[in-house]
């Protein structure tokens, strides 16, 4: 009977939503998190993070492979998820992040730098685990194209959709995305809310209980101020496929520099250094044999009658 | 050099115009131009006026057209020229929203790596070639992003939650900390107050309410470390500071010795001082007393009496006349110590017994039993 009653409902309840009251198709957002093989402890604390602010989200098991990406497509399809959100590491020390939805795309891949986790920045702030957060984007998000998509796919993987099943109510958190310097800048702020001004109160109305004090507090505004929680990361986008993890590229990032290059471009500038160094030295050689300075090669000088080996002989 | 659109492909067939020709005439323009350059002291100026002119030279002979040779001055305008809307194609102003327009565009701009071989190596280390294609396919991109577009629009602000700026975010520098924070934390700032009133004008619950408990992202134990290290500063910075204070003290500690040791010296010396004026009204006049005694305080009445009474103050007779009397000052002094008639009639000092010598008186009888004993 059970069984029968669950079904019902449930088809009854799938109507519901197919056509809301107002007819506007609802909001519904599940995101698949996972990472590839290979991620360190810091990438996996933000992960974590991550996964504990997002609770419309689903952790899954790492990756194994990291060429055959379009398997988290029918990865996402399993767990009912239209959003991945994918942690790749290489060498064990880049992170790049790819942000997809799921069955038929766009896919953004983006470079992660400067992470930091919630554990490792002892900020002070702190939310309610899966309350609902308001995001606030940078108006440059939306002067180009990609940035616009980019700005679609964050509010879809870090907006809570209402009506989460582990969201809670009140909103106690922002996460701010602010573009700088071709990076994206994200940051995670706690809403702290102070009685304004106690002391106005006070002054104004000495003689009174608390009880008219908290119907003034009602009408008044309380002051806000942002206690900052982490994690912190910055995003530089690399390429947006059109596919889910597949499909011609339509954007790419021309002056991203993959890390791959400044490692070996150090690495160049170092050997070159000990390259300079050593030809100097050669030159040098060759320069005070010319002179005759040195005791064996080169250029030997003409005796002279004023040498001191002539003189003192 | 035959990767063009089609487009392109079916207008340069109707026109005739030779690939191999045109290819030809761009090899015979780019040795020129190293030759001219090779020659040296020609400004830039100069060449590209020569090249100009011969752009006339060539455009007529070859083909009569005039629509070629217009395509002929975009193909060989100087290579700086090039350059400079290469670079302009980083920025994405120059991405059409026509796709044939722009990869017209891109057939114009982009110069493949194997042109590039032709230069000769001075003007090659100047340029910065992209081998990767700028991408930025803007139709697509507005496809993609309409698809998955959630209409914003006409959803309630509590559905979405979102806020943007209404002017964009500048950070003038981004490696400089603090400001970098500063502008993140203003923007969000500003979100916050923009989303509140809209919450309050949909009566969405904002604020969480005290008795409201639930599970944290941050556990307790968490907040608790972070607590403890917020403790663990403070104390660290407190003790720096306690250390620093030391230090100081230790560099001045002797000045500050010595001037602690002049200080009480001069101390002393006051009330020595004050205690001398008192003395002196004293003796002046004893009339005064009583308003001293109410002048000055009972202490310093105190220290008075319990300080050694000078010379003056001792009672019984003189020292030296007692000394002038015993030894005599002035008058005879001869003969002051021998006997004289007196002296030797005076018997006070004689006894019969002593002249007999000591006798030991017996002890008594009590003595004499405690002694046995």
């Amino acid at each position: 009977m059970a069984s029968v009653y669950k079904s019902l409902s449930k088809t009854s309840g799938y109507k519901e939503e197919e056509v809301p009251a107002n007819g506007v198709k609802k909001n519904k957002q599940r995101v698949l998190i996972l990472s590839s093989r290979g991620i360190t402890y810091r990438h996996r604390h933000l992960l974590n993070d991550l996964a504990s602010l997002l609770p419309h989200s689903k952790k899954d098991a790492k990756l194994d492979t990291k060429s055959k990406l379009y398997q988290l497509n029918e990865l996402a399809e399993l767990y009912n998820c239209n959003n991945v959100f994918f942690f790749e590491a290489r060498k064990g020390k880049d992170l790049y992040l790819w942000m997809s939805k799921a069955p038929n795309g766009p896919t953004v891949k983006m470079h992660m730098q400067n992470l930091h986790t919630m554990e490792e920045l002892h900020f002070t702030g702190n939310c309610l685990k899966g309350s609902r957060p308001i995001l606030s984007f940078d108006a440059s998000f939306d002067s180009a194209s990609h940035l616009r998509v980019l700005k679609e796919l964050f509010l879809h993987i870090f907006g809570v959709p209402k009506g989460a099943r582990r969201a809670k109510p009140f909103i106690d958190h922002i996460m701010a995305f602010t573009l700088a310097d071709g990076k994206i800048w994200i940051r995670n702020y706690q809403i702290s809310e102070t009685e304004a001004s106690k002391i106005t109160n006070i002054s104004s109305e000495p003689s009174d209980p608390p009880k008219v004090k908290g119907k003034s507090d009602k009408g008044k505004e309380t002051e806000v101020s942002l206690v900052e929680i982490g994690p912190r990361f910055v995003l530089t986008p690399i390429v947006i496929q059109e596919g889910s993890f597949g499909g011609p590229i339509i954007y790419e990032n021309k002056e991203f520099v993959s890390p791959n290059q400044v490692r070996s471009d150090v690495r160049l500038k170092k050997a070159g250094k000990y390259n300079a160094r050593a030809e100097s030295g050669i030159e040098r050689l060759a320069k005070r044999g010319e002179l005759g300075l040195r005791t064996s090669g080169g250029r030997t000088l003409p005796k002279d009658a004023l040498d001191t080996g002539e003189l003192f002989a | 050099m035959v990767t063009k659109s089609k487009l392109k492909m079916a207008l340069v067939a109707e026109k005739g115009t030779d690939f191999k020709k045109l290819n030809q005439k761009k090899r015979q323009k780019a040795a020129r131009k190293e030759k001219s350059t090779k020659s040296g002291g020609t400004a830039e100026k100069e060449w590209e006026s020569m090249d100009e002119a011969s752009d006339g030279e060539d455009g007529a002979p070859v083909n009569g057209e005039e629509a070629d040779s217009g395509n002929e001055e975009e193909v060989d305008e100087p290579m700086e020229i090039d350059f400079a809307r290469l670079d302009e194609s980083d920025s994405d102003s120059s991405a059409g929203e026509n796709d044939q327009d722009n990869s017209d565009n891109e057939d114009d701009e982009d110069i493949p790596v194997s042109d590039l071989e032709d230069l000769n190596d001075e003007e090659r280390e100047d340029l910065i070639p992209h081998q990767r294609l700028s991408i930025n396919n803007t139709v697509a991109l507005t496809a993609a992003l309409k698809r998955i577009a959630l209409p914003i629009a006409k959803m309630s602000f509590s559905e979405h939650q979102t806020v943007t700026t209404a002017e964009p975010v500048t950070i003038a520098d981004v490696s400089d900390d603090l400001n970098r924070e500063l502008a993140f934390y203003a923007q969000a700032l500003s979100a916050v107050k923009e989303a509140r009133k809209q919450f309050k004008s949909e009566g969405v619950p904002f604020t969480r309410p005290t008795d409201y408990f639930a599970e944290m992202v941050k556990a307790d134990e968490h907040m608790v470390k972070i607590k403890a290290k917020l403790v663990d500063e403070a104390a660290s910075k407190k003790a720096s500071t306690d250390a620093r204070k030391q230090r100081d003290l230790k560099k001045f500690g002797k000045q500050v010795q010595v001037a602690k040791l002049q200080e009480r010296q001069k101390e002393t010396k006051q009330t020595m001082e004050k205690i001398k004026v008192l003395k002196r009204k004293r003796q002046g006049g004893d009339n005064e007393a009583t308003n001293e005694a109410e002048m000055f305080d009972v202490e310093l009445e105190n220290e008075t009496s319990g300080s050694k009474p000078s010379r003056k103050d001792r009672m019984g007779p003189n020292k030296r006349a007692k000394k002038d009397e015993k030894f005599g000052h002035g008058g005879k002094k001869r003969f002051s110590k021998s006997g004289d008639a007196q002296s030797s009639s005076d018997l006070r000092g004689f006894s019969s017994k002593k002249m007999k010598g000591v006798v030991k008186q017996r002890p008594g009888k009590a003595r004499r039993a405690g002694g046995k004993r």
